[in-house]
């Protein structure tokens, strides 16, 4: 009475063990290649090191964002503490879109920054479920710094007046009204300042 | 507008009308979310900075704190991939160990069975002998037993005879296993009165068995018999008994 220890058992676990540590060295040597996606699907199983992984990948950018917004560097390390938080305990929710994940933190990281800035409520910002179709690849960090030059070459190539209405806009969350007010310029020439650095900006980024 | 709406810069009723435009148009949603997005690389734009690597440090330890609560793993594609044969390899394992857990069951009944059997036998053995020992107990103890000594048999046919006498009738005389006598001898048989000698009652010889008879031989009537008795005597016999006597019978 030895079917357990038959040798044909022996050489199935032999195999799925040599199996296990195979795929455990690729997926070790691979993982800043790991898409977002399924960093989002370990996220959602519990797996530390996809935070750890997705946190280096756009934990700058956020933390950049909320700085240049809050202009406070413990403010934006608890604003970029607390984004990562809100996407462990919530990545069963997310619905990950090829692209989506780098748009909504940077979303969300401006959007909490300018509630701290001008200390008001947490205004609505993109759900979990909300997709962000991005064009854009910002999973590799040698895309994510190809595309920043290609930005801020833009925002460089913009008059002082429409740079200053689209910075004033974005990272203070200021409103039509509010930029008048701020600079003095006529509410119509406020628009079409943002209008036409808005338009240049959708130039840069369509191929 | 959408750049405009996803970059907040929008307000009161201007605000208000484009939102309620896009709630009621479909194709709206997939603009507004490309908006989104495309305003969202702005951020790209903010001078580079670096959190201090404390910050993420304190972010792991926030996280090891709270553990989400697992969903319910969904097999997928390569796992089934590997399932299979996994699940066939169990299969195939648990059907021997059936196979031979149900022959080694059935050896066991089988032994069972054989071990009842003999307990069976014992026991009947065992009744049986008892039953033996208490009729051997009964016989040797039991009143209406006869008793009988038996001693080695003789080597030769013993010889015997048997008289029948009638004092006003007559006599009979039957004898059997005499031995063969010289051709000069010869049996003679005696009547022995209650009182006074012998009377000779006759001679006989014997056949090649040792059988011989003396019917009806003349004698006075009316004598008491006390007992028989045959002698070897001369061709012709004798007035008196001379010889051995061979046979002797008292009337009892």
């Amino acid at each position: 009475m030895q079917p357990l220890e038959n040798p044909g058992t022996l050489s199935v676990r032999t195999f799925f063990e040599k199996a296990a540590r195979a795929l455990s060295t690729i997926a070790y040597s691979q993982e800043d290649r790991a898409s977002d996606l399924d960093l989002i699907r370990r996220l959602a199983q519990g797996d530390e090191s996809a935070l750890a992984t997705l946190y280096d990948r756009y934990g700058g950018v956020v933390y950049s964002v909320a700085l240049r917004v809050v202009k406070d560097a413990g403010v934006a390390e608890e604003i970029l503490q607390d984004i990562f938080y809100h996407l462990w305990r919530h990545a069963s929710n997310y619905e990950a879109s090829r692209g989506g994940l780098g748009a909504w933190l940077f979303v969300s990281a401006r959007n909490r920054a300018i509630d701290r800035l001008r200390q008001r409520k947490p205004s609505d910002g993109p759900k979990e479920e909300e997709s962000l179709p991005s064009g854009f690849n910002l999973e590799s960090q040698v895309a994510q710094a190809e595309l920043m030059s290609r930005i801020k070459s833009a925002m460089d190539g913009l008059p002082g007046p429409q740079r200053q209405a689209l910075e004033l806009a974005y990272f203070e969350g200021m409103t039509h009204s509010e930029i008048s007010q701020r600079t003095g310029e006529p509410l119509g020439t406020v628009k079409t300042r943002l209008r036409t650095a808005l338009q240049a900006l959708r130039q840069v980024l369509n191929p | 507008m959408f750049d405009e709406y996803a970059l907040g810069v929008l307000e009161g009723e201007e605000k208000r009308s484009f939102e309620s435009h896009v709630k009621g148009c479909p194709e709206c949603s997939p603009k507004l979310g490309e908006a989104r997005a495309r305003v969202a690389l702005l951020a790209l734009s903010a001078p580079q900075a670096h959190p201090s690597p404390a910050a993420k440090e304190r972010l792991m330890d926030r996280v090891r704190a709270y553990r989400p609560p697992a969903p319910p793993v969904r097999l997928r594609a390569p796992f089934w991939g590997w399932g299979v044969p996994l699940l066939a390899a169990a299969v195939i394992v648990l059907a021997i160990a059936t196979v031979l857990l149900v022959r080694r069951n059935h050896e066991m009944e089988q032994r069972l069975k054989d071990l009842q059997g003999q307990v069976v036998l014992i026991k009947k053995r065992e009744t049986a002998e008892m039953t033996r020992a208490g009729t051997v107990l009964e016989i040797l103890t039991s009143p209406r037993t006869l008793r009988v000594s038996l001693f080695a048999a003789p080597a030769h046919p013993v010889p015997q005879g048997k008289a029948f006498y009638n004092p006003q009738k007559g006599l009979l005389f039957y004898a059997a296993n005499l031995p063969r006598l010289p051709s000069d001898r010869t049996y003679q048989l005696w009547l022995v009165p209650a009182q006074g000698k012998p009377i000779s009652a006759g001679i006989f010889a014997t056949d090649e068995h040792g059988n011989g008879e003396v019917l009806l031989p003349s004698l006075p009537p009316g004598i008491t018999a006390k007992a028989f008795a045959v002698t070897v005597e001369p061709s012709g016999g004798e007035p008196q008994p001379t010889g051995k006597k061979v046979l002797i019978g008292v009337v009892s």
